[in-house]
């Protein structure tokens, strides 16, 4: 294994009950990367991020974090990491700072004046000798992110981190996500279900679907292509022409529409072969790939649900 | 470890848990102490009646018959030694209360703080004990917060080791607290200490009859000692029992539900004891040790102080076994 490799997951598979969960899954990711786990609500996202921090044990596979065994080595692996999985459920009957005091206990060495400077990263200054109880949901999120990076941990697992932040706070996160990959070059992994956040933060993508690994990749791969709507009068003979002529998979979505993924220059040598093949045209347009298009495109048809 | 275990203290005080059982003992002890005075009171009035005399101050006179009469049993040379070991026994206690100017028919707070623990130790006590432990684990499990501690560097068995050592110290806290109180409570409604009364123990159980050759008296406050260190024995398996339970369950209340039921349930176990032998394994019957050096008991033959400590101590350690496998191994799923 590289050196430089923060997370790997070797062929990882989860069993309850004799039902598969996940499916041997395998991914590494690197230093200094910020990882995207993207999937659908269901897909396995939050059970794989339990393999990885040891709340779950695989039936099969190995996880490893900076080259820790997290089964065999659990206290070594987990002393590089901080994460928050799923809600960021905090001691609700604990003010925020006995919350953080309370957990800095846990870890072998963090000073104490560690505490505040990642309250004041997080903005919480102004709350944090509140009861937790008394939080609303972006700020237990602060919290929780303050909890994760307490350590300074080599590898950051945020598991749909921008639930429940408001729009100021979902930019606010992105820019402190960055700033720490940059600044100190903290590996971050974060899984969303949102196609868009992965896009804007993230350097590289493993995407999840009923509990299978179904692609990974560098998330400027992913953007190419876009999603395009032709409304035409002979839906059939358009998607054989696309296939036959252009290698496209079109997808009929209406008696009178079909979409494809295709970029912008093939879009009028598709128009003009279509018209020559007496195909009429009433109308083409565009729009940025959703999740759902994503997966129609890696799936070939199979949707999410 | 200490950080640990200090963390879980810490985590009881602020969930006031600690607080509501401070609470509970107080109203439950001024209420016992006002009923025990009540009663007393009573008792004195109708002794008077029945003994002829004008008050209940005239004991006196009574002890010192009671104890001529056992004074001349004991030179009676067809008694044998054995009943002698006893009147003997008897004697002794008689004669301080004639020294110490000490009614026998009174309280002290000595007194009731002995029967406060006698009274508490087999339902009370561990119930408050479940309260304290029942959600443990299971709270954490219930907030998700339990997913906070297990994702920190720590070994699983050392976070359940220092809920459980930290489980022993709080039950120390409660049985202290129950001593202080009943205590304090006791010194304003009754008003004498009397530590150093002599109390009669060793009873013993043999081959089915009462065997009272061992029979001998000790101060109160060396009594007192004994039976507040049973009862924190008794509350350790109890906490240990929830442990294990909160552990199994996922729901605090659940948790709690399941520890009560089977206590209250399985006292009424005890009715069969003689009888049918396999319930004397239950560590809901033998959960009234004190009554063991109180002499209190019914007789049930096979069963003494250091059968029922053995099968306390079996099921206390077979329910920390099954906590520490099950929690070190489990699936944090939600």
């Amino acid at each position: 294994m590289n050196t430089d490799t923060v997370l790997s997951l070797k062929n990882v598979s989860k069993k309850i009950k004799g039902r598969p969960i996940i499916n041997d899954i395998s991914f590494e990711v690197k230093k200094g990367q910020i990882y995207g786990f993207l999937g659908p609500n269901g897909a396995g996202k939050t059970m794989t991020l339990r393999m990885i921090v040891g709340l779950i044990r695989p039936t099969s596979g190995t996880v490893e974090i900076c080259g820790h065994n997290t089964r065999k080595d659990f206290v070594r692996a987990m002393s590089n990491v901080g994460c928050i999985i799923e809600n960021p459920e905090l001691y609700e009957y604990l003010s925020g700072s006995d919350n953080l005091e309370l957990l800095r206990k846990m870890e072998p060495d963090i000073s104490a004046s560690r505490i505040d400077e990642v309250v004041e990263l997080v903005g919480l200054s102004h709350r944090i000798h509140d009861k937790v109880g008394t939080y609303s949901l972006g700020m237990k999120q602060r919290l929780g992110i303050a909890q994760a990076l307490m350590k300074k941990p080599e590898l950051l697992i945020l598991d749909e981190p921008t639930n429940g932040l408001d729009p100021a706070g979902i930019k606010e996160f992105r820019s402190l996500v960055k700033s720490l990959s940059k600044e100190q070059g903290m590996t971050i992994f974060v899984s969303s279900h949102l196609l868009s956040e992965i896009q804007m933060i993230c350097d590289e993508v493993a995407i999840i679907l009923h509990g299978r690994i179904i692609k990974t990749s560098k998330v400027e791969a992913l953007s190419a292509g876009q999603k395009i709507t032709w409304n035409v009068t002979n839906v059939a003979k358009a998607i054989k022409l696309l296939a036959d002529d252009f290698g496209v998979e079109a997808v009929k979505d209406t008696e009178e529409t079909l979409s494809a993924f295709t970029d912008d220059f093939r879009i009028m040598e598709i128009n003009s072969a279509m018209m020559s093949s007496d195909i009429g045209i009433k109308y083409v347009s565009r729009q940025q790939k959703s999740l759902e298009d994503l997966f129609m495109e890696l799936t070939g048809g199979e949707t999410i649900g | 470890m200490v950080k640990l275990i200090e963390n879980e203290i810490l985590k009881t005080f602020y969930k006031k848990r600690i607080h509501v059982i401070a609470g509970i003992l107080l109203v439950l002890i001024a209420l016992f102490a006002y009923g025990e005075h009540y009663t007393l009171t009573r008792t004195q009035d109708r002794v008077a009646e029945q003994l002829g005399i004008e008050n209940a101050e005239d004991w006196k006179n009574i002890i010192g018959q009671q104890l001529q009469d056992l004074e001349r049993r004991l030179d009676n040379p067809y008694i044998p030694d054995e009943g002698k070991a006893s009147i003997q026994v008897r004697a002794e206690q008689l004669r301080f209360y004639l020294d110490n100017d000490v009614s026998p028919i009174g309280s002290t707070a000595a007194r009731f703080m002995g029967q406060f623990i006698e009274q508490s130790i087999f339902l009370f006590l561990p119930l408050l004990i479940i309260l304290l432990a029942g959600d443990m684990v299971s709270g954490e499990v219930n907030s998700g917060t339990v997913k906070l501690i297990l994702t920190r560097p720590v070994k699983r068995w050392k976070i359940l080791m220092a809920k459980l050592l930290a489980l022993s110290m709080l039950e120390m806290f409660v049985i202290f607290m129950m001593a202080l109180f009943s205590f304090a409570i006791a010194m304003v409604v009754f008003g004498y200490s009397g530590f150093n009364e002599p109390v009669i123990t060793g009873f013993r159980v043999f081959e089915g009859q009462l065997d009272t050759s061992a029979v001998r008296t000790i101060p109160q406050w060396q009594y007192l000692m004994m039976t507040y260190a049973i009862g924190y024995f008794v509350a350790f398996v109890i906490g240990s029992l929830s442990l294990m339970v909160s552990v199994l369950v996922r729901s605090t209340s659940a948790s709690i539900g399941i520890m009560m039921s089977t206590l209250i349930g399985g006292s009424f176990l005890s009715f069969f004891i003689s009888d049918w032998k396999l319930t004397r394994y239950l560590f809901t019957v033998n959960l009234n040790l004190t009554s063991y050096i109180s002499g209190s008991f019914q007789i049930v033959e096979g069963l003494s102080m250091t059968f029922s400590t053995l099968v306390l101590l079996g099921w206390s350690f077979g329910a920390i076994g099954i906590a520490f496998l099950v929690f070190t191994q489990k699936d944090i799923l939600a």
